[in-house]
């Protein structure tokens, strides 16, 4: 009885340090580190685990059990920590696959094109649409006949040709490049408009139009090792830039990368200067 | 002779040959399944069969896991079992002797389970799968027509005459036996070895060492199989999986224990398996300590690779996989330590242990000082290793001229706390892009820049949130662990220790240790697979699913428990099946002999 009523003491004097643990920790995530608030919870949840924890170091023993109530307790815990784990993740901000599955669908479709199965699948879908198409024609003319026919017939043979028109002709070059800048993830080690990564990397792109030519772009492209950054030797030498491009990216898309790069003129933005290898 | 040292009767010799056939036809049946789809991957154009349900990824996802949480048993629990077979050897303790031939006798049922899963997991695989698959046994022809098969007969073959021989190669034979196991080690390494190859090649595929010519058309044309094996990733992966399967095999261990001290009828019976879930803790957790290097070797090598592999696992789409992962590790080192106090709390005359406060100071500072030196000089540079190695050098030299001491149960609570701060810091996001919206400047998802200075180098908040925080924090984990273990010895070797009569709640502990380092394995094994984005094969070979995205932590923490609870529930009843129903034959059907307590003073 007396060891029960001490640790009921020990739960009191261990919640109400907890709690003002808690509080401190709540108040310095928020006001002074400016956290956002799923990991202001966080640490909240921190201070009250380390509550449990100094509880338990304190708790008396727990009485054994056996046989069909072990079974119970072991399979209750199972329960309670599947729960815990997946409510866990949960809790965290997920990152969102739609905006990741758009992406790749634009950088993966033209691959799967360029397959022979892709080939053969494009192939397939135009043969089958073209197949409905002459049999909805073939119905139609069984039931009209003379001008009435001939007009439908025209007016499919239009609509092919519109079809078979490039969508792609009259495309935004320098859009397309800012597009192939997102695809390629390049914000990952660079920055434009102070937007992109947060760690010493790559070097900030503000200015680079005024830096580099064209050509000279596409030469780092392609080649990593030809130019270096001012103040980026030991990310140069670390080899950090990926030496992948050329054979992930087709020409058409180095094009573009390149053309939205070369817009890049902001002199206010202080940016590396890029020194030939 | 103890109970566990009789000759069983002949029924049951007779039922464990049938149990022993039983597991080589299954074993069997999964190197069927192996080479039925090797052949059936060598066919033009096979079909594309769509899982119900759970998609494609999902079933290869889930066959895989639970084949690689079998895989890590089996080739973790042979290397502490003869350690611990020549253990018991060497000083005439059959605690360690039974330990081990309990260990091996689950091993052996969950050595079948392995071969079906494999062997299941190829045929998913090539159901699902089928380009991919033939494309890579195409590559890899050597190793998955002949080498895997070749080793993994001849590991069965070594691994049940290591079974059979055990109570026939006792006394003069037991060398012979004692070298048997490490034969089977050394096969059981080399398999690993053999299968990484192609694993690792699928993250980190050879590039051609001097340029001029693409990836794709080296692999293709020039590549040779060795060239593709010993891709960037291979070794960093083998020894982080060779530490991980100790870890694996030292907690599954922890769980026997504790199941069997739960069905345990008698004080003896609770003596032997507290003392076993003691060193299966003590295996796990020393193996643990080793674990986030060889992890942070594996990462370094990938980001080395390519580093955009580095901001797309920590920063961007895996990022909370990670911190999820930093929960996790700070929940086992917190419950691995709770287990040692526990331990130490059964042990008369505890309250008398003290312990020289330098320690406890050094303890504390780890956190603090660890980061600024690793700030200011940041790893590999020689100062990142002698200031840390002075620090503690400075303390233990103070220790021998300052007499002050603090008492046990003072220095196990500070250790907890610093358990919690140093997860804390590991915790401390730093620009997580989660939901790959760029990094803001505002400093909404950033720590701002309140700066302190501490004379030689100046800091700011936002260096909590930097690697070396983050490695001061992983190492006072692994300092506290060390420094509560020295205290048990110290409790060990001047009070008195009384196997059996450990608080129950122990055996949930070790039991709660089992299921998180499964469940850990299984959100890492993950992290590595979504490291190759969308591809297959990184770089090389696209993946044109509709699965070709990074899939949600809430998701995937489904699967993980999922799995982990299958693989819990297949173990749970093969420790029972093997153990527990073994042991009530051995009672019912050879009462004689006395069984002497284990263990206990």
């Amino acid at each position: 009885m007396a060891a029960q009523r001490s640790f009921i003491e020990v739960i009191v004097k261990r919640g109400i340090q907890g709690i003002v643990a808690a509080v401190v920790l709540w108040l310095a995530s928020r006001y002074l580190f400016h956290f956002p608030p799923v990991f202001q919870v966080m640490f909240v949840l921190y201070a009250f685990l380390g509550t449990g924890v100094f509880i338990l170091l304190d708790a008396p023993s727990l009485p054994p059990a056996s046989g069909f109530k072990a079974v119970a307790l072991l399979v209750a815990f199972y329960v309670v920590i599947s729960l815990v784990y997946i409510a866990g993740a949960s809790a965290l901000p997920q990152y969102d696959p739609m905006v990741e599955k758009g992406k790749i669908e634009k950088i993966v479709k033209p691959k799967l094109a360029a397959t022979e199965k892709g080939k053969i699948d494009e192939l397939m879908k135009r043969t089958q649409e073209l197949n409905a198409e002459s049999q909805a024609i073939l119905k139609r003319l069984e039931t009209l006949g003379g001008e009435e026919a001939k007009k439908i017939e025209a007016s499919v043979g239009g609509g092919q040709a519109a079809g078979a028109a490039h969508p792609a002709a009259g495309g935004n070059l320098v859009a397309l490049g800012k597009e192939q800048y997102d695809l390629q993830e390049c914000y990952n080690c660079h920055k434009i408009g102070g937007k992109g990564s947060v760690k010493k990397r790559g070097p900030v792109l503000d200015n680079i139009g005024s830096l580099m030519k064209p050509e000279e772009m596409k030469e780092k492209l392609l080649n990593p090792r030809s130019w270096m950054a001012e103040g980026f030797e030991k990310e140069y030498n670390k080899k950090l830039m990926p030496d992948k491009y050329k054979e992930l990216m087709s020409d058409q898309e180095i094009e573009e990368l390149v053309a939205y790069l070369s817009t890049l003129k902001d002199a206010s933005v202080q940016t590396p200067k890029p020194i030939k290898k | 002779m103890k109970t566990w040292q009789q000759a069983p009767a002949a029924s049951v010799a007779a039922k464990s040959r049938l149990s022993g056939v039983l597991k080589v036809v299954l074993i069997l049946t999964g190197l069927l399944f192996v080479g039925t789809a090797v052949a059936y991957a060598q066919l033009p154009e096979p079909k594309v069969h769509e899982f119900p349900f759970m998609g494609n990824r999902g079933a290869v996802w889930i066959v895989a896991q639970l084949h690689i949480l079998f895989a890590a048993f089996i080739l973790g629990a042979p290397i502490f079992v003869v350690v611990s077979e020549i253990l018991g050897w060497k000083n005439r303790d059959t605690r360690y002797e039974r330990l081990a031939k309990e260990v091996t006798k689950v091993t052996v049922i969950l050595y079948s389970m392995t071969a079906l899963t494999g062997g299941l997991f190829i045929f998913v695989l090539l159901a699902t799968y089928p380009q991919l698959t033939a494309w890579l046994i195409g590559h890899f022809f050597a190793v998955f027509a002949v080498m895997y098969p070749l080793l993994f007969i001849f590991e069965t073959i070594v691994l049940y005459l290591y079974w059979y021989t055990w109570d026939a190669w006792q006394g003069p034979k037991k060398l012979r036996h004692i070298a048997l196991g490490v034969l089977l080690n050394i096969i059981g390494l080399a398999t690993l070895i053999v299968i990484d190859g192609p694993t690792a090649f699928m993250n980190t595929p050879a590039k051609f060492a001097e340029g001029g010519m693409d990836l794709k058309t080296f692999i293709e044309t020039t590549a040779t199989l060795w060239d593709k094996m010993n891709n960037y990733s291979w070794w960093p992966l083998n020894i982080h999986r060779t530490v991980g399967n100790v870890v694996f095999g030292g907690f599954i261990t922890g769980l026997i224990g504790a199941y069997m001290y739960l069905a345990a009828k008698t004080d003896e019976e609770r003596a032997f398996y507290d003392w076993f879930g003691f060193v299966g803790n003590l295996i796990g957790v020393g193996a643990l300590l080793a674990l986030p290097f060889a992890g942070y070797l594996l990462a370094y090598e990938l980001c080395d690779y390519d580093a955009s592999i580095c901001p797309y696992m920590m920063a961007d789409q895996l990022s909370m996989f990670f911190e999820m992962q930093g929960a996790m590790v700070g929940l086992i080192f917190l419950a691995s330590n709770y287990y040692i106090w526990l331990s130490m709390k059964r042990i008369e005359g505890l309250e008398q242990i003290r312990m020289r406060t330098t320690t406890l100071v050094l303890m504390a500072s780890i956190p603090v000082v660890f980061m600024l030196i690793w700030t200011r000089f940041p790893i590999p540079d020689k100062f990142a290793l002698i200031l840390p190695a002075g620090w503690i050098a400075l303390f233990l030299i103070a220790g021998r001229f300052l007499k002050w001491t603090v008492g046990a149960q003072t220095l196990v609570k500070v250790a907890f706390l610093m358990v919690i701060i140093g997860n804390a810091i590991w915790m401390t996001p730093h620009a997580f892009v989660a939901t790959q919206a760029l990094a803001p400047d505002d400093g909404s998802l950033s720590l701002p820049h309140g700066e302190f200075s501490l004379g030689f180098v100046t800091i700011s908040w936002g260096d909590l949130a930097l690697m070396p925080a983050k490695n001061a924090a992983a190492f006072t984990l692994v300092f506290v662990t060390i420094v509560n273990y020295i205290l048990y010895n110290r409790a060990l070797r001047r009070g008195r220790i009384v196997w059996g009569k450990i608080d129950f709640v122990a055996q949930f502990v070790l039991v709660f240790l089992a299921f998180s380092a499964i469940w850990t394995m299984t959100l890492m094994g993950a992290v590595r697979e979504l490291t190759r984005k969308y591809f297959h094969v990184f770089n090389l070979q696209y993946d044109f699913t509709p699965e070709s995205f990074t899939p949600t932590l809430a998701y995937s923490s489904w699967v993980f428990t999922g799995v982990t609870l299958t693989f819990y529930i297949i173990v749970s009843f093969a420790i029972v099946l093997t153990l527990r129903t073994g042991k009530e034959k051995a009672h019912a059907e050879a009462p004689k002999g006395m069984p002497a307590v284990a263990g206990a003073e």
